[in-house]
């Protein structure tokens, strides 16, 4: 009897359902946990975002609309750090794919030793972001390691270059520590693709006569254009929420021209206490990304249009 | 027949020593647990003071309190305050800034201490007054005074006598030495480092030079902010910079107890704490000190320190207790003894204080200093003008187009006290 | 066969060079946490110090609570890293292999809360934790710890249970087994390695939480390791260096110890799962 109550399993053949209790059992938990701790905070968010809201006791939220919403849209400042922002991103993600594919196929082409380089490679990404970020502000400072060595030892250049006191070279730190921690977790992730490319295309390939360059650019990059994808798509969204590493290496200094999206909100929820500011930044925030990962799956060339209907 | 009688014996002597303890319950003072939120570094010697002899001394004075002291990080004390305030999760009592006592006042958080409390004034004539009005919001009462502090010059006597300068006694003679001070080629040194560019770095330089942030009734900024004593005064500041003497505030600076002691910074202007913090990492280096250089306006240092602050949500009778406990002169000279600065009037008279020769300087530095403007939104002023003055010592708007835009943000920021 | 063994030489060469340059920092970190505290601006500044001290370390782990704070650590990491690797796998198994009601709109916003940035949730999600007496309390964290890392490991989950063949379950479902039964004994076992992959995202991204830790946390001995860490840093500039990178040094065990113990899942765990289709 049992069995009228369940659907048959399957991709292709799935049915309606009535009441299937285990199923139940199992979607429950993760059903609670995330419309509770999840969506019910987005939701409370979103009402926030409207109102001037006001901590304290006994103290009264206006409602104010869309004011936060234009005061967020025409800020100079958050226009600056959504820029650094999009810069960030620009210069991390592509430079992360670029080297951990060039990591990883140089490991998948090993035969010994790969394990010893995964786990080697790999350790950035286990390191915290604190941790990491302390490091390199520690390497980076006007008399850190770097400039020691670049100035006084190999007499680069004459004087100590003032890496993190100036805009652009205080985010170009933050992204290469960006770089530095991704290059593992887009190792890991070709690995597995490259795992899953077919020998015998390389085979047939080499009795073609054809060099390992060439094989590169005619049968890996194709066969793991997915896995290139998922990767744009999950460090864009990565990019976009880095917060740690600028908060302690520059802090949004000088004058908040380091500031990026997320230590902007910071400030501005915790330093100004501008919650309703706060909360609509979050909100276009949110809606910049979706723009962005939308087109990533509309203009990324890619024959497998599943996917695409599947996460939109 | 017989377990049956032992079980009722056995229920009556529960009962009755359910009754005897609940008889005694009543007699007895009741138990009361607060919780004192503070940033003393968990590390430092003061903490160490607070839980290991000022805590077990009041509990044991009081049997029915015990306290619960939580260390925070100074900024993140501030920011669980705010975020606690939102659900009434907040402590009993606290340690806070006097900076942020406005702020919490308008939040409406604060215990009207001389409203509610009966000896209060009796508590308050023992403390010195320039502190205790920090804590005054409005004309009342909202906390005690803690403990006090100022900034002043620190200077490296060595690198003073490499480059023949005399310690600054004005302003224009602090420019000066700076500059000398200062040696670009090779590892370069600086005349003068400042940590940061906040109302706590800058106003001693705008009130020193006879400049102001607000009007006397903190009701308008625009006209006092952007007059030309302030601009002239940022104008060195910036011209000093750009000559490469002077650092600190920048990300990649050397920090400044190391630059200090290391001879990379010739003058700091500091608390009283940078006596133990050399203390622990430079032990052999000796720090020499002179008064804020004098200016137009005098040598007027900032004023800072804390207040013992009671809020709405405390145990009202346990939490002053506590407070009066930590002002007393007991409490003040066991805090001395690890450099906190008191304001018990009969603890400033104390041999711990009077021999103190590093607290000395201090005490009569406290006498010129001056407090932050106490209004609400001063947090969010803070913040513009260090964005305005950062713009302007980076030279990256003139001072006075970047003093009178700051100005206008704080008008506003001033009407919505 | 010359230019075959020449080319495997330049490989390994640019691979030991890779690690060089990405493993410097690690050095740094560790020489630093071995030198006494007033001679980290020495100069000139040296990699690798003179006079080694064991001195922060003994003053860590026996000066002050620092163990404390690493078993709590341990402890929420743990327990949130288990119970999610269930929750998540229930999830993306309901959500792979049934159609119900409202699973479309499910997945999106599973999808889409991982864009949304977590920072200023804050303020809501800390008024749940007082509805629900969380407050101060270590196993407060772990809930909105599991709501943090659910949308990404059902996604990565989900991807890899679409790869396990549906006549496994079918065979069950023959049998006379339930849904239940499927998860148990086929899906668990089966994807096993996709889930401790997934964990060891999760236990690093618990390990390393911070701002949410310190909103709920008050007392000392509540505290989790980012907390404690971040309070050597004192407030007039002035931090105790050689204490902060000794603390991380050994913070960064457990994870390093966690990646050693699943790594080996790890390629497989994401080979076959969502990242290929």
């Amino acid at each position: 009897m049992a069995q009228n109550y369940l659907t048959m399993p399957g991709v292709t053949e799935k049915k309606k359902i009535k009441i299937n209790y285990p199923l139940i059992f199992l979607l429950l938990p993760g059903l609670m946990v995330f419309l509770l701790f999840t969506i019910y905070p987005i939701v409370k968010l979103l009402i926030m975002s409207f109102f001037d809201w006001q901590l304290g006791l006994e103290q009264k939220s206006v409602f104010v609309g869309f004011k936060n919403y234009l005061q967020v849209i025409t800020d100079p400042i958050c226009r600056k750090a959504i820029a650094n922002t999009f810069v960030y991103a620009l210069v991390t993600v592509p430079s992360q794919i670029v080297l951990g594919l060039c990591v990883a196929v140089l490991i998948h082409s090993t035969k010994r030793g790969k394990i010893t380089f995964r786990v080697l490679y790999y350790l950035p990404v286990i390191t915290s972001w604190v941790i990491a970020a302390l490091v390199f502000k520690y390497i980076f400072n006007n008399e850190g390691f770097l400039n020691y060595l670049l100035c006084d030892l190999l007499q680069l250049t004459e004087n100590y270059i003032p890496w993190l006191d100036r805009p652009a070279t205080g985010l170009f730190v933050a992204e290469l520590l960006g770089i530095w921690k991704g290059i593992g977790w887009n190792m890991v992730v070709f690995l597995a693709a490259l795992q899953g490319v077919p020998v015998e295309l390389y085979e047939a390939a080499s009795i073609d006569g054809s060099g390992k360059i060439k094989q590169f650019f005619y049968i890996t990059l194709p066969s793991i254009k997915n896995t290139i994808l998922f990767a744009l798509v999950m460090l864009s969204i990565g990019a976009f929420n880095v917060f740690t590493s600028i908060q302690l290496m520059t802090g949004g200094h000088p004058a908040h021209q380091t500031e990026v999206a997320l230590t902007w909100m910071y400030y501005k929820a915790f330093a100004a206490r501008d919650f309703g500011y706060a909360a609509a930044f979050s909100y276009i925030l949110a809606m910049i990304i979706t723009l962005i990962t939308m087109m990533l799956f509309k203009y990324f060339p890619n024959d497998h249009t599943r996917r695409i209907e599947k996460l939109t | 027949m017989f377990k049956k009688a032992s079980l009722v014996r056995v229920i009556g002597l529960c009962l009755f020593i359910v009754a005897l303890g609940t008889a005694f319950g009543v007699s007895a003072q009741e138990q009361v647990t607060i919780s004192f939120w503070h940033h003393y570094n968990a590390q430092s010697p003061e903490n160490e003071t607070l839980n290991k002899v000022l805590i077990p001394a009041f509990e044991k004075q009081y049997p029915h309190i015990k306290v619960k002291a939580v260390p925070h990080e100074w900024d993140q004390l501030h920011k669980k305050i705010l975020v606690s305030t939102s659900s009434n999760q907040l402590p009993d009592v606290a340690r806070a800034d006097i900076a942020w006592v406005p702020e919490f006042q308008k939040l409406n958080i604060l215990v009207p201490l001389n409203q509610e409390m009966e000896d209060f004034h009796t508590v308050a004539e023992g403390l010195l007054e320039g502190p205790m009005a920090t804590a005054r919001v409005k004309g009342d009462y909202y906390g005690l005074a803690l403990n006090t502090n100022t900034k002043i010059l620190f200077y490296n006597k060595a690198l003073f006598d490499r480059a023949g300068v005399s310690v600054p006694k004005t302003l224009d003679e602090f420019f000066m030495a700076a500059r000398k001070l200062s040696k670009k080629t090779g590892r370069p040194i600086w005349g003068y480092a400042e940590p940061a560019l906040a109302g706590w770095n800058i106003c001693p330089f705008i009130w020193s030079n006879g400049g102001e942030i607000t009007d006397p009734e903190y009701k308008v900024a625009s006209g006092y902010l952007n007059s030309a004593q302030n601009v002239e005064i940022i104008q060195k500041l910036a011209d000093l910079y750009r000559d490469g003497a002077m650092t600190g505030f920048s990300q990649g600076a050397i920090p400044l107890t190391d630059g200090y002691a290391q001879g990379r910074y010739g003058m700091i202007l500091e608390g009283p704490w940078k006596f133990a913090e050399l203390e622990v990492s430079y032990p052999q280096f000796n720090p020499v000190t002179a008064p804020m250089p004098a200016g137009k306006g005098g040598s007027v240092q900032v004023l800072g320190g804390e207040d013992i602050v009671m809020f709405k949500t405390a145990q009202k009778e346990a939490a002053w207790a506590f407070m009066r406990f930590m002002t007393s002169e007991y409490a003040q000279v066991e805090m001395a003894k690890v450099g906190q600065l008191p304001v018990n009037k009969k603890a400033l008279e104390s041999s711990v204080v009077r021999d103190n020769k590093n607290m000395l300087p201090f005490l009569e530095a406290i006498k010129t200093a001056r407090p932050r403007p106490p209004v609400s939104t001063w947090p969010e002023i803070d913040k513009e003008l260090t964005y305005a003055v950062t713009l302007s010592i980076l030279g990256e708007k003139p001072v006075q187009e970047s003093l009178e835009e700051a100005a206008k943000k704080i008008d506003l920021l001033l009407s919505r006290q | 066969m010359k230019t075959a063994k020449k080319y495997k030489l330049l490989v390994y060469l640019i691979l030991i060079f890779g690690v060089v340059i990405t493993s410097t920092p690690m050095l740094y970190l560790i020489s630093t946490s071995l030198r006494p505290n007033g001679s980290l601006y020495e100069y000139p500044p040296k990699l690798w110090p003179d006079k080694l001290t064991f001195e922060n370390y003994r003053y860590v782990l026996f000066k002050v609570d620092f163990y404390r704070s690493f078993l709590n650590s341990l402890f929420v990491a743990i327990t949130t890293v288990l119970l999610a690797a269930f929750i998540a796998s229930s999830l993306a198994f309901c959500l792979a292999r049934f159609d119900f009601p409202g699973k479309n709109l499910l997945f999106a916003a599973i999808m889409a809360t991982m864009i949304i940035p977590g920072m200023t949730l804050i303020i809501p999600q800390f008024e749940l934790a007082v509805t629900f007496k969380l407050v101060n309390k270590l196993g407060g964290l772990i809930p909105f710890y599991i709501a943090w890392v659910i949308p990404f490991s059902t996604f990565m989950i989900k991807g890899y249970i679409e790869g396990i063949p549906a006549d496994f379950d079918e065979a069950i479902y023959m049998d006379g087994g339930n849904a239940f039964t499927v998860y148990r004994t086929i899906i668990l076992p089966l994807a096993s390695p996709s889930i401790a992959a997934v964990s060891i995202f999760n236990f690093l991204t618990v390990w390393e939480e911070y701002p949410w830790a310190l909103t709920v946390l008050n007392d000392l001995e509540k505290r989790t390791l980012p907390i404690t860490i971040s309070g050597f840093f004192g407030q007039h500039n002035f931090t105790l260096w050689g204490y902060v990178f000794a603390m991380s040094v050994i913070s960064l065990l457990p994870v390093i110890i966690c990646f050693l113990f699943f790594q080996k899942y790890f390629i497989s765990g994401l080979s076959s799962g969502a990242i290929n289709h």
